[in-house]
């Protein structure tokens, strides 16, 4: 029997702060569109965390849906694997979802429309007989990072773990607007449950917690049909923007504060978000890689927001023009609209952290104007930092003073942009007092490096020098001393030859 | 990607609205002279803030349009006698505008808050002037002669009750002994003190300097009090009196000068309805909000530092 906690308001240990958006394109019903197989898909090398992933097919291989294309050494990394069957055209760069731009290396795969699929054996259905070890290795193998958009590999947190007394899965949806979180709860809740229950199996926690936002109801309903075991229990959290942070969300359901600098674990408590869960649960139970996901694509660019299931790899165009773009000119942009990236082109890849795709009517930003330090962003700052403060130090680039007003701690949800009256970008100058204060803490570490070896240089060098006179005195002393010992051996010499001749002259006068 | 909540201009108007009442009662007893001073005030600081926007090559519509000015002169306006020559207000404004703002970078950079800035100067070089009140209604005519110098004052000018307190101390009388019958002052704090919660249901300040400032007073007036009743007021003349209102809610209040985290405000607005009081009592001026919101202005960035938020996970 599953656990259904409400939570009544006044027993909230909720963080503070945080702001309560409406959906701006909200839909009658949550659905989920399987997206047609698309011609093609590019996958990205780099992912979001380590080094470039190293490509073991050829241009012109034959691929099969899931096998690996690219991998690195490093076992923190995760394999890429090819979403669709077909051929690889080309190695190359691409235009990558990036705020920059910036083209990156990309795996380019024909589609030969068969999506034939590597042969696969997981765990099974029974999974309780496999040990953590290998159920980690699936894990590992397919490909899965936290789907929630952070793209953490779901293994690294994964291994190792001691102590770990509560297991939560972030069901709630991380900004307004997106749906993709609240789709796969009334899709696949049996995938969800089931991929919880591996969760508790590996980390041996106690009780496994799904939090589910209070406007969620259809999603709490269909999770509870499935959830039948007494160790998870199903809470509803208050709808509020940045409760799906992962520190916000174990404040709120556990009233555990995690320190500053430390990690979810350090507190015994891991979070996995609800998609990450499913993705694990086809993991390892079909040792299925992570192929596609749902993304949300919404926005007032478009009449139809809607979800679809989606190959990675695919063009964002692809599903943005399933959902009726009207004909305006748009903005798109990854993510949510507060924390997303703007990108330039809908002709960009979908990877793993693609949650959300927002498409946007073009619109004339209003004109920033002076803070008058109203300090509406401090109460809306979930971290409670004072971003008036922070503003002032980054605007004069101070970043010394903006660390001691703990700049570090922020977390650039934007919040305070979102409430600023004078609509000044505040997060960016954040991000960049942060980016600023790195370079110089790294510039300064230069310089003091360098001094120091100039430093060490100049006593070595005088060093080297004392020791050279020290030698040479103690070398003449040497000399010295053996001259003397010579004279001596000399006079000696002398003496016996005086000897000598003194006595032949004797003799040869006897 | 915005809240549909007010922005910065609509904040300004806002403030501006919330006046209204206090302003109301000011021209219910003092006449049109309030009206005509508020009118004075706020075309001198659109023309000196255009001016000294055109000086230093800036767009002069927006910081025109952000209001800012036009409430530093309401306000400055309306500390002032009603009945005060024109040029006291002209000069006042166009300094408080200079020197209290666009010297230091215009909106948001100024660290003493501008209209209190003017009046203290206006205080200290003007002082016959600037304790002069009106003691009953002028109309439109009326008005006009005595701003602009037409005809003799004597007849309808006094001074106010603080002003009267003290001289009346001064001349050996205890309290027991003055007459404290000060409707108009009381009307007006009143007028004040609604609009001022207008702006806290409004969420456009919040309740922690008003609350913070008037409990100074209390405090501090009680205190004194129990002291000695017969040379101190009591608390609830020193609330309804003189600027009281007016400063604990738009003065006190304004953000800029202000400090800015919710335990500086406390600290900040406590100290000042502490000063105001003290001023007011030991001081050689009948009133202490400009000067104690100036003192406690200059304290802000200090107590802005050590009153930061516990931040999460700290």
């Amino acid at each position: 029997m599953c656990l259904m906690l409400p939570r009544l308001p006044m027993l909230n240990q909720s963080f503070n702060g945080g702001i309560v958006i409406p959906n701006p394109h909200p839909v009658e019903a949550v659905e989920i569109i399987q997206a047609p197989l698309p011609d093609k898909v590019v996958l990205p090398l780099q992912q979001r965390i380590g080094d470039e992933a190293a490509p073991c097919v050829k241009v012109g291989d034959k691929v099969l849906t899931g096998q690996v294309v690219a991998k690195t050494k490093d076992h923190f990394c995760v394999p890429i694997h090819a979403s669709i069957s077909g051929k690889v055209v080309s190695i190359d760069d691409q235009t990558i979802p990036h705020k920059s731009g910036l083209k990156s290396k990309c795996i380019t795969i024909e589609s030969d429309g068969k999506d034939e699929w590597i042969k696969q054996s997981g765990c099974g259905s029974d999974f309780l007989h496999c040990d953590q070890a290998t159920m980690i290795n699936y894990i590992q193998a397919s490909g899965i990072v936290g789907l929630g958009g952070a793209g953490f590999p779901a293994h690294a947190k994964l291994e190792g773990i001691q102590d770990c007394h509560t297991l939560i899965i972030n069901g709630t949806e991380c900004e307004p607007g997106i749906m993709c979180d609240d789709a796969l709860m009334q899709h696949h809740p049996r995938e969800v449950i089931r991929g919880v229950e591996i969760l508790l199996h590996i980390c041996g926690a106690d009780r496994a917690i799904i939090a589910v936002e209070d406007d969620k109801q259809e999603a709490l309903n269909s999770l509870l049909l499935y959830c039948h075991n007494n160790r998870i229990s199903i809470e509803q959290i208050p709808t509020k923007y940045t409760s799906g942070a992962e520190k916000l969300l174990v404040k709120a359901l556990l009233g555990i504060e995690i320190p500053s600098g430390g990690l979810a674990i350090d507190m015994g408590v891991i979070c996995q978000n609800v998609a990450t869960t499913k993705a694990i649960f086809d993991a390892v139970v079909d040792s299925k890689p992570l192929v596609s996901r749902i993304v949300t694509v919404t926005g007032s660019g478009v009449e139809s927001p809607n979800n679809y299931e989606v190959r990675l790899g695919t063009s964002f165009e692809h599903i943005v023009s399933m959902s009726n773009p009207n004909t305006n000119q748009h903005t798109v942009r990854m993510g949510g609209m507060m924390m997303g990236v703007d990108v330039e082109t809908t002709n960009t890849p979908i990877c793993k952290i693609t949650n959300c795709i927002f498409v946007n009517n073009l619109e004339e930003k209003p004109n920033n104007q002076e803070c008058i330090r109203c300090g509406q962003c401090n109460q809306a700052c979930p971290v409670d930092l004072l971003p008036q403060q922070l503003y002032w130090y980054a605007k004069s680039e101070n970043t010394d003073k903006a660390m001691d007003y703990n700049l570090a701690d922020c977390i650039e949800c934007r919040c305070c942009d979102y409430v600023c009256p004078s609509h000044i970008p505040l997060a960016e100058y954040f991000s960049f007092a942060k980016a600023l204060y790195r370079k110089t803490t790294e510039d300064q570490y230069r310089t003091d490096i360098a001094r120091e070896r100039f430093e060490f240089r100049e006593y070595r060098l005088e060093r080297n020098k004392q020791e050279r006179a020290e030698m040479m005195a103690a070398k003449k002393e040497e000399l010295k001393k053996k001259m003397a010992n010579d004279k001596a051996k000399k006079d000696k010499i002398a003496a016996a030859m005086e000897r000598v001749k003194k006595t032949k002259k004797a003799n040869d006068d006897a | 990607m915005h809240s549909n909540a007010l922005n910065t201009n609509q904040i300004m108007r806002q403030v501006i609205y919330a006046l209204a009442l206090g302003i109301g009662a000011a021209y219910t007893f003092f006449g049109w002279g309030v009206v005509l001073q508020i009118v004075l005030a706020v075309v001198t600081a659109v023309a000196v803030e255009s001016a000294f926007l055109n000086l230093r090559k800036l767009p002069v519509k927006p910081a025109i349009s952000d209001g800012s000015a036009v409430l530093s002169a309401v306000l400055l306006a309306i500390s002032i006698p009603s009945i005060a020559p024109w040029w006291i207000i002209v000069v006042g404004t166009a300094f408080a505008i200079i020197f209290g703002k666009q010297l230091y970078g215009g909106l948001g950079n100024n660290p003493f808050n501008p209209a209190m800035l003017g009046y203290a100067f206006l205080l200290i070089s003007y002082p016959l002037q600037m304790t002069t009140w009106a003691s009953e209604f002028l109309n439109l005519s009326q008005a006009m002669n005595t701003i602009f110098n037409l005809t003799s004052v004597d007849a309808l000018s006094g001074a106010t009750q603080l002003d009267e307190v003290k001289t009346q101390l001064a001349l050996g009388k205890v309290i027991s002994e003055l007459e404290l019958h000060s409707i108009s002052q009381a009307w007006i704090n009143a007028g004040f003190l609604l609009g001022g919660l207008y702006l806290i249901v409004r969420k456009i300040i919040t309740w922690h300097i008003p609350v913070a400032f008037i409990a100074g007073i209390i405090v501090i007036s009680s205190m004194l009090y129990l002291i000695d009743h017969q040379i101190y007021l009591p608390m609830q003349n020193h609330l309804m009196l003189g600027a009281t209102m007016l400063g604990a809610f738009f003065i006190a209040t304004d953000p800029v000068s202000a400090s800015t985290t919710p335990k500086g405000r406390l600290i900040y607005g406590f100290l000042i309805g502490v000063l105001v009081v003290i001023i007011r009592v030991f001081g050689g001026y009948p009133d202490g909000v400009a000067f104690a919101v100036l003192l406690m202005n200059i304290t802000v960035p200090l107590i802005d530092y050590y009153t930061q938020p516990k931040v999460f996970g700290k």
